[in-house]
């Protein structure tokens, strides 16, 4: 059990660091922030700037300072907001994480009621239409879906704000917009994995004991169905999240994706580097959490 | 089951108490923005969406009429004293927005903080002709420039003043984010970053109170949801209108479109070291080639004014007597084959600016008619676009491009930047190779003599309408959508100056 965690630890050390790594690559191939930042001046200015931000060493230097500095829990100042990038995307991950958090609590919400029923009563009518309307969420693309909800529910019906993040009524349309994403696939899991258990002996065991069939369904089916579900969830979960910068875009809520966006465009390093760090960690925790979760439902994971 | 509920409680706990939708209320006045500057700070950053907020928050030296004039701000005078020096007389019983009174020595404070070269300010550049600023008495002030300045009035109109107390207490962090201090209309509130600003009219203002009490800047990126809000009236103005939406807005009940030519013009600059733009009919020829009126008409919503050069109308120096070039398609075609191309030629073209794609794609179908086959290139305006700029033109024959002139309404802010050779210039150092132009643009920068500087302009705007170092297209206009509720019209500068701006009579 220790081992375990220790190893999933480790594992999260490493994949942070290769997420920095890579990031670091990536953004020292994409351009020269200076010139962003003071663009009419001469090129002799920019120079002693440059020099004095240290772009001049070589890379291995920056990135050893750059490594250095992260384990300090300093990601330096960002260029253009002149403070520490840290804070800055700190302060944006509530509202990053309640809009996923909404979403997945909706998505959850949906999806294994509606995939419960449809594996209970397979190839009714419900099942198909459950099927069918989902499917129609997942195939539009998450900016289109968001606008067309703007244009009926905020333009046509005046039931809630077009966007915004000022009241608890501009939450309902981004966290419909992104549950939209990430419900079919669940619902699709729940209702496979569901099918897969419900015809096992031990479930017809549990019905010929006499047990009620939604407890047979509840209780038995659903914690062994739950396994895959969730897996599925908490990759979903980073999809989510990359989800969530166009959502946050759509509805103009001040997110964290909305921040990276900007830094990448501007290429404020420090912020990106920060950004990507943060939710690399966030997603990282996640499915460890889910690791967590497995052995609590699974209970032979443990002894292996 | 617990912990989930305490990190539900934690997520409920992180969104702010919601206020009444504030935009609703009569006496305030929301605005939408694409984003927020990364500072309040009107030093610290050089963006349009940054400077439409400071303008109503800070006052500058100078302020521009809607016709353009330059009218007293926080100084009541001014005059030339020499080639280099001028004097400011500033306006008495001006209050900060913490009730200090303005003084001299937060005018040349101002100045010194972006002159500080370790404070890394991106508005250096704009003002480094500066060598000193002297307060000569308690109402006076001297500017002393390097050399001759001409456009030294046009960078003082935004050059915002600050209270050099103030920001020596608080410092440059706090300043930029938590408390901004001014002369200007509204006074801050707060700032919830990419969300929203909010201000209040500050009733000491020495213009007197501004018409709306509270005034709200919030962040909207996506354009389509910025329209949704004007008409449902959670946003009273909204600016960069594109030609496809103006008809869904000047319909609405709710809303109203105000649209103005604007000191922006479109060009495509050639590269002219390389075939086959390095030959005169090639870059005339594809000058011709080009149906302006027609793109203007169809594809602009008819927003727009053909020019005859990168020198607009409303620039100092412009010369109405060049004449643009004509559409004349069998001219091209002639051009081109006393280049030595009479089967045509193939070029590759360039451009980030995404909202006019459709634009930059009928003018290379329109330059392949004549038989300069062009193949557009669109390039994502981020890291790629400024990568490839900094690749110094290497990859590359001709450049689509707009350009703003930075709000400097003088001819020098697009003739430097788009045809000097002088290294650390713009990009006139790779592509345009115009004989003896660079030297009539020193010239005419370096005096402050403005006739001499309109017949040196006149002389440059001839000179490269008969050489073609880009083919010139049009200006383009401002277009806000605005809500009935409000009274208020886009201005030539692009400058959202909302103490204009009054609720409409009901």
């Amino acid at each position: 059990m220790l081992s375990l965690v220790t190893r999933r630890l480790i594992r999260l050390v490493i994949v942070l660091a290769g997420v920095s790594l890579v990031t670091f690559a990536i953004l020292q191939v994409s351009g020269d922030p200076i010139a962003l930042m003071m663009p009419e001046a001469p090129e002799a200015d920019r120079a002693v700037l440059r020099q004095s931000m240290g772009f001049n060493d070589p890379l291995p230097v920056q990135f050893a300072r750059f490594l250095g500095n992260i384990v300090r829990g300093d990601f330096g100042h960002s260029f253009f907001h002149r403070e520490p990038a840290l804070p800055l995307v700190l302060a944006r991950m509530p509202t990053t994480l309640l809009l996923t958090g909404l979403a997945m609590g909706l998505s959850l919400a949906i999806a294994v009621p509606i995939g419960i029923v449809s594996a209970v009563r397979r190839n009714s009518a419900f099942d198909h239409i459950a099927t069918l309307v989902v499917f129609l969420g997942t195939s539009m693309p998450v900016f289109w879906t968001g606008i067309m909800l703007i244009l009926l529910f905020a333009v046509r019906l005046r039931v809630l704000p077009v966007s915004g993040w000022e009241s608890w009524a501009a939450l309902v349309l981004p966290g419909a917009t992104l549950a939209t994403f990430s419900t079919p696939l669940l619902l699709r899991i729940v209702r496979s994995g569901m099918l897969e258990v419900i015809n096992l002996d031990y479930v017809r065991t549990a019905r010929a004991k006499g047990v009620s069939e939604w407890f047979v369904v509840c209780r038995h089916a659903l914690t062994n169905a739950a396994l895959p579900l969730v897996t599925v969830a908490g990759l979903q979960f980073g999809l989510l999240l990359g989800g969530a910068i166009i959502t946050e875009t759509v509805f103009a809520v001040p997110g964290l994706g909305r921040l990276i966006v900007g830094a990448i465009r501007q290429l404020d390093f420090p912020i990106v580097q920060a950004g990507v760090f943060v939710i690399a960690l966030i997603v990282v925790l996640v499915n460890f959490a889910v690791d967590m979760l497995y052995i609590y439902l699974n209970p032979q994971i443990r002894v292996r | 089951m617990k912990r989930f509920i305490l990190f539900a409680a934690a997520l409920v706990l992180a969104l702010p108490a919601a206020p009444a939708p504030v935009s609703a209320q009569k006496d305030t006045l929301t605005v939408a923005l694409v984003s927020h500057a990364p500072t309040l700070d009107p030093h610290m950053h050089f963006e349009r969406v940054g400077i439409l907020v400071n303008i109503n928050m800070f006052d500058s030296l100078l302020h521009r009429s809607t016709k353009l004039q330059f009218e007293p701000s926080l100084a009541t005078a001014w005059k030339a004293i020499s080639d280099t020096q001028w004097e400011f007389k500033i306006r008495k019983n001006v209050h900060f927005h913490n009730g200090e009174v303005l003084t001299p020595a937060d005018v040349k404070y101002s100045f010194d903080r972006v002159l500080d070269q370790t404070k890394k300010s991106p508005q250096y550049g704009n003002i480094r002709a500066i060598k000193e600023v002297k307060v000569v008495d308690a109402e006076t002030v001297h500017i002393i420039t390097d050399k001759p300045f001409p456009l030294l009035l046009e960078r003082l109109v935004f050059f915002p003043i600050v209270s050099k107390k103030h920001v020596e207490a608080v410092g440059d962090q706090a300043f930029g984010t938590t408390s901004p201090v001014g002369t200007g209309p509204w006074k801050f509130v707060e700032w919830k970053r990419d969300q929203l600003i909010r201000l209040e009219a500050f009733d000491q203002h020495w213009r007197g109170k501004p018409p709306f009490k509270h005034l709200i800047f919030r962040a909207v990126p996506e354009t389509a949801t910025q329209v949704a809000e004007v008409k449902t009236g959670g946003v009273d103005i909204i600016r960069d209108v594109s030609a496809d939406l103006i008809p869904e807005l000047k319909t609405h009940p709710q809303a109203y479109i105000s649209s103005t030519p604007i000191l922006r013009v479109h060009y495509v600059n050639l590269d002219m070291r390389s075939a086959p733009f390095d030959k005169k009919p090639v870059r005339q020829a594809a000058n011709y080639a080009i149906d302006k009126a027609t793109v203007i008409q169809k594809m602009m919503a008819g927003l727009g004014t053909q020019v005859a050069t990168t020198v607009q109308p409303l620039a100092f120096g412009f010369d109405p007597e060049v004449k643009p070039y004509a559409f004349d398609a069998r001219k091209a075609k002639e051009l081109l084959a006393q280049a030595g191309y009479p089967n045509g030629v193939d070029v590759t073209l360039h451009s980030s600016s995404v909202a006019y794609r459709p634009v930059f794609e009928a003018m290379a179908q329109m330059l392949t008619e004549v038989g300069i086959r062009a193949t557009p290139r669109m390039w994502d305006p981020g890291p790629a676009w400024n990568k490839f700029l900094q690749a110094e033109g290497k990859a590359t024959q001709g450049m689509y491009g707009t350009w703003g002139n930075y709000s400097v309404f003088d001819a020098d802010a697009v003739l430097h930047p788009l045809y000097h050779n002088e290294p650390g210039g713009w990009i006139g150092r790779w592509y345009a190779r115009v004989e003896g132009l660079d030297k009539l643009i020193d010239e005419a920068r370096s005096t402050v003599d403005q006739p001499k500087r309109k017949r040196l302009y006149s002389q440059i705007q001839q000179m490269i309408r008969e050489e073609a170092p880009s083919i010139f297209l049009w200006t383009q206009y401002d277009t806000l959508g605005i809500s009935k509720k409000v009274q208020y019209a886009a201005r030539p500068d692009e400058w959202l100056w909302l103490y204009d701006a009054k609720p409409a009579a009901r």
